[in-house]
């Protein structure tokens, strides 16, 4: 079983600030969806959007410093990709959350059993 | 949708045994964590975890919402950076009692992501293989709700 210790030491190592608000937005969201087609230069990725390639930009430095994307320069081009690793951390950090209430709740009821056991030891 | 953490579990003893494991200071330092609970609505108080894991202050900070014993129990949960709510209901059944455990109110981003991927029903195969749809579904959503984050107002 999960130790209290150990399940709030991976809650309170929570994933960056970073992924979550690199996430939080709807277009930059749309952005790491058309990137699991695979690697796309930055004039693919903002042909979709109605905003300029600067603004498109600047959504994409976000996501770089969440390290949701990667970036490869090819001539003056910057293709960009998905590194999905990040959302895997805060997958992990949901579950922990779960497992430890899981954990807890087993607890408990190991607990109620010594304590009945307890009574029940104390009974002539 | 399922947007929280719920658990049903049956122990097989009276409410007012498992209220006590719920609510006693000592009881509830052995199978949860050190603190010092009161049942009395308003009552501020913290959970501690001992020694303090790095990089957190070890301390969740809460306060009693609702107390109504032996069927129901309110407290505010606020630490590693959610401001949430942890409700225990417990009804009698038979000689045992069904004990329900709701940990709810995420909010601001931390909040929003912890409800997708709760009510997604995640796991780690589903993460690894299906991130595509994943973030298809997550695409056609709006913004996040501009909730602030975790704001803990009784600190």
């Amino acid at each position: 079983m999960l130790t209290y210790h150990q399940a709030m030491k991976s809650l309170a190592r929570l994933p960056s600030g970073d992924v979550f608000n690199a996430v939080g937005d709807p277009t930059r969201r749309r952005v790491l969806d058309l990137l699991t087609r695979g690697e796309l230069s930055v004039r693919r990725i903002a042909a979709p959007f109605a905003m300029s390639r600067p603004a498109i930009s600047q959504h994409l430095r976000i996501l770089l410093r969440a390290r949701l994307v990667q970036v490869r320069r090819d001539g003056r081009e910057r293709y960009y990709r998905l590194h999905a690793r990040p959302l895997r951390e805060i997958y992990d950090w949901v579950a922990h959350y779960e497992r430890f209430w899981q954990g807890k709740l087993k607890a408990l009821g190991a607990f109620l059993d010594q304590e009945d056991r307890k009574r029940e030891g104390g009974r002539p | 949708m399922k947007r929280d953490l719920k658990f049903e579990i049956t122990y097989p003893y009276s409410p007012e045994k498992v209220w006590r494991a719920l609510t006693d200071p000592q009881a509830i330092a052995q199978w949860l964590m050190k603190n010092n609970f009161e049942p009395r609505v308003g009552h501020k108080f913290q959970f501690r975890v001992e020694p303090r894991p790095r990089g957190w202050s070890g301390i969740v900070d809460c306060e009693v919402l609702e107390a109504d014993p032996p069927r129901r129990l309110v407290y505010s949960w606020c630490g590693s950076g959610l401001d949430t709510i942890v409700s225990w209901t417990l009804e009698r059944v038979a000689d045992d009692t069904r004990v329900r455990l709701e940990h709810t109110g995420f909010r601001g981003l931390r909040g929003w992501m912890v409800s997708r991927m709760l009510g997604k029903g995640w796991n780690s195969k589903i993460l690894t293989q299906n991130i595509p749809t994943l973030l298809a579904r997550w695409s056609g959503e709006g913004p996040v709700p501009n909730v602030p984050e975790a704001q803990c107002t009784h600190r």
